[in-house]
């Protein structure tokens, strides 16, 4: 072990998003469905509306195009400009380009990494379902603290609601696996991480794992009964007690190896995987039960843009930010929640960050 | 600390049913621990890099079933003695592996993880690349076991990544417009003509670049460059597994004279690149 690399730490420097204008409620999206009601929707989700992808083919609007202006979004808001940058990482599930083509090579990043000029970054996509961002986050905190590079950019635009548009067309009834799809909406977020120099700015630490047991309880592939993409989910196993204590369980151990409790964190704020406002309620419970201890207030976003898969918690930071009810010099605590099953627990000091 | 192979291993498709990437990256996986000694309990990190999958599965990571199969992390919360493998599935075309050696690099480092185990299986959507003439790779997986060496000079040099002048020579996508209920089994790949010259020179110009920059002796190193792994030409290219292949096939021969390190070179979609020095334990 190299305990000079465990005494440096990167921070959250820039923060970036792109959501697309056109805006669809559950009425727009649950019509001529015979199955789900609007109202069953926003009673069993919480969710009011979504944005979606222009529908237009003509505006050329999908995931690389949301995490193309997501990144510039978050470069003008950034001290460092594309051509600065050692890294970009991109996490899109859905990588959707023209005309309904999804990506398996060349990957997004490099195309983005060209797109924008930053021609020396090492480039990759990371594919992790919606812990897609925290995954690329923990990666480039990891390169940054060994001293491989010095920053990056981590981005992902999610054209989720092609699985939604097919779960519409398929569902039968409430109980249908293809249920959760249509909570997805579309948007676009990217941040910028570099050293930290000072604990006002700093990623404390950014933990993940994957319990493999339960892989399959949320598959996405190509429909079999018509055209498009789907999202089949076990929801009643998915969102489970038992998993909702992975995270608690994990996150507790790892803070007794240092000797400390989840009290001590004094974290102000915490932002759950945007699922549905009972999800989020039921993890924060089960995780006070887990803890002994009251959670902090709970940001969410899900009620106007429903679950975007990887940028719920990044495109959540900056929407408090923004509007002040979240505030600057705060700590916060990210827990992703994805197919896999991935959790774990970002916890971060955020003062001057560009947003 | 140096970082070192302790097993590698490649898988090919066998059996009448359709080829899977998760069997091909598990079977592999699995060698590598037995090959090593290991537990896959000690794996601290798995990162999948196969591009091409059963299915066109997108979430989750293949990474997760292959961690499944593998018996890595089942259950956190179950297990008497929890141990905290995380995985993820990362794509960049044929540098997939290279990237995922530079990763594997900063998380022993940081103490993310004892061990990284690397997985690379490519297979046609459909199950048999044979059957598909115009799908140019081989169904075909590969695994990499990573560990920390203290032998000197043994190990991995850093990992330099290129980006070549665009647009990508190769894409490979599913046209989901086009799609009627068939998606999971269709692919299309689409290289435009003299990709492969344009991909050699972007690989010679990476190789001359990585020496320059690091001062390595070419006279004095085996390159295995990314057509290193090619296979008889109607079971297909090997794909993200190829500098699994060429690293194997380097090692199994009679050492060259006078050489003694590896250069593997990853060159493809992008037009992405990447480099890497090794010289292994005991060659």
């Amino acid at each position: 072990m190299n305990t000079s690399t465990l005494d440096r730490h990167s921070r959250l420097e820039a923060l970036g998003a792109h959501l697309p204008e056109t805006v669809m409620t559950n009425r727009e999206l649950t019509e001529g469905m015979s199955a789900v009601r609007d109202a069953d929707l926003r009673r069993i989700t919480g969710i009011a509306e979504r944005r979606v992808c222009d529908p237009d083919p003509a505006a050329a609007e999908n995931s690389f195009s949301m995490a193309l202006a997501a990144a510039r979004d978050c470069l003008t808001a950034s001290r460092y400009e594309a051509a600065d940058l050692d890294v970009v990482i991109s996490a899109s599930i859905t990588r959707f380009t023209d005309g309904g083509r999804f990506t398996f090579e060349p990957s997004f990043a490099a195309v983005l990494a060209r797109e924008l000029g930053a021609r020396r970054a090492v480039h990759f996509d990371v594919s992790n379902a919606c812990a897609g961002m925290m995954t690329g986050v923990h990666l480039l905190d990891r390169m940054i603290r060994s001293g491989a590079v010095r920053n990056g950019l981590v981005v992902s635009g999610e054209q989720a609601t092609a699985v939604a548009q097919t779960a519409a067309r398929e569902i039968t009834d409430s109980y249908d696996p293809q249920f959760a799809s249509l909570s997805v909406g579309d948007s676009a977020a990217a941040v910028v991480l570099d050293a930290s120099t000072d604990e006002a700015d700093r990623i404390h630490y950014i933990e993940l794992m994957t319990c493999s047991a339960y892989a399959h309880l949320c598959m996405g592939m190509p429909s079999e009964r018509g055209q498009g993409i789907a999202l089949y989910t076990d929801n009643k196993k998915m969102h489970d007690r038992d998993r909702l204590k992975l995270w608690p369980r994990f996150h507790r151990d790892l803070l007794a190896k240092q000797g400390r409790e989840f009290t001590d964190e004094a974290f102000d704020y915490v932002i759950q995987h945007q699922v549905g406002t009972r999800f989020i309620d039921y993890v924060n419970q089960t995780a006070e039960a887990e803890f002994e201890a009251p959670m902090p207030t709970s940001l969410a976003t899900v009620e106007k843009y429903g679950n975007t898969a990887t940028t719920s918690h990044f495109l959540t930071l900056r929407e408090h930010l923004r509007a002040g009810t979240a505030r600057a010099g705060s700590r916060f605590l990210m827990v992703p929640a994805a197919s896999g099953v991935v959790t774990g627990a970002l916890s971060a000091t955020i003062t001057n960050m560009g947003v | 600390m140096g970082m070192v192979i302790a097993a590698a291993r490649t898988t090919t498709h066998h059996g009448t049913g359709p080829a899977s990437a998760v069997e091909l990256a598990s079977r592999a996986a699995r060698a590598c621990l037995a090959r090593a000694q290991v537990s896959p309990s000690s794996v601290g990190v798995l990162i999948n890099v196969g591009v091409y999958r059963e299915s066109n599965t997108f979430e989750p990571a293949l990474a997760a079933l292959v961690q499944k199969e593998v018996g890595v992390n089942l259950d956190y919360t179950a297990d008497p003695a929890p141990a905290s493998g995380f995985s993820f599935d990362l794509m960049n075309g044929a540098c997939g592996v290279l990237n995922a050696v530079q990763l594997a690099q900063s998380l022993l480092d940081t103490a993310g993880a004892e061990r990284v185990l690397i997985t690379a299986a490519d297979v046609h959507p459909g199950g048999d690349a044979r059957r598909d003439p115009d799908y140019p790779y081989a169904d075909l997986g590969g695994a990499l076991l990573l560990q920390r060496s203290a032998a000197p000079g043994a190990g991995f040099g850093p990992v330099s990544s290129y980006a070549g002048d665009g647009p990508s020579d190769t894409e490979g996508y599913l046209d989901t417009a086009a799609t009627g209920g068939d998606g999971r089994s269709r692919i299309t790949v689409r290289r435009t003509e003299g990709h492969g010259a344009r991909r050699a020179a972007l690989a010679a110009a990476c190789t001359a670049g990585y020496a320059r920059e690091h001062g390595i002796d070419l006279d004095r190193t085996l390159v295995v460059g990314p057509g290193a792994g090619e296979r008889a030409r109607d079971e297909g290219e090997p794909h993200t597994a190829a500098p699994i292949l060429g690293y194997l096939r380097a090692v199994a021969a009679p050492r060259p004279r006078g050489r003694d390190r590896l250069l593997l070179v990853a060159a493809g979609a992008g037009p992405s690149a990447a480099c890497v020095s090794y010289r292994p334990e005991g060659w």
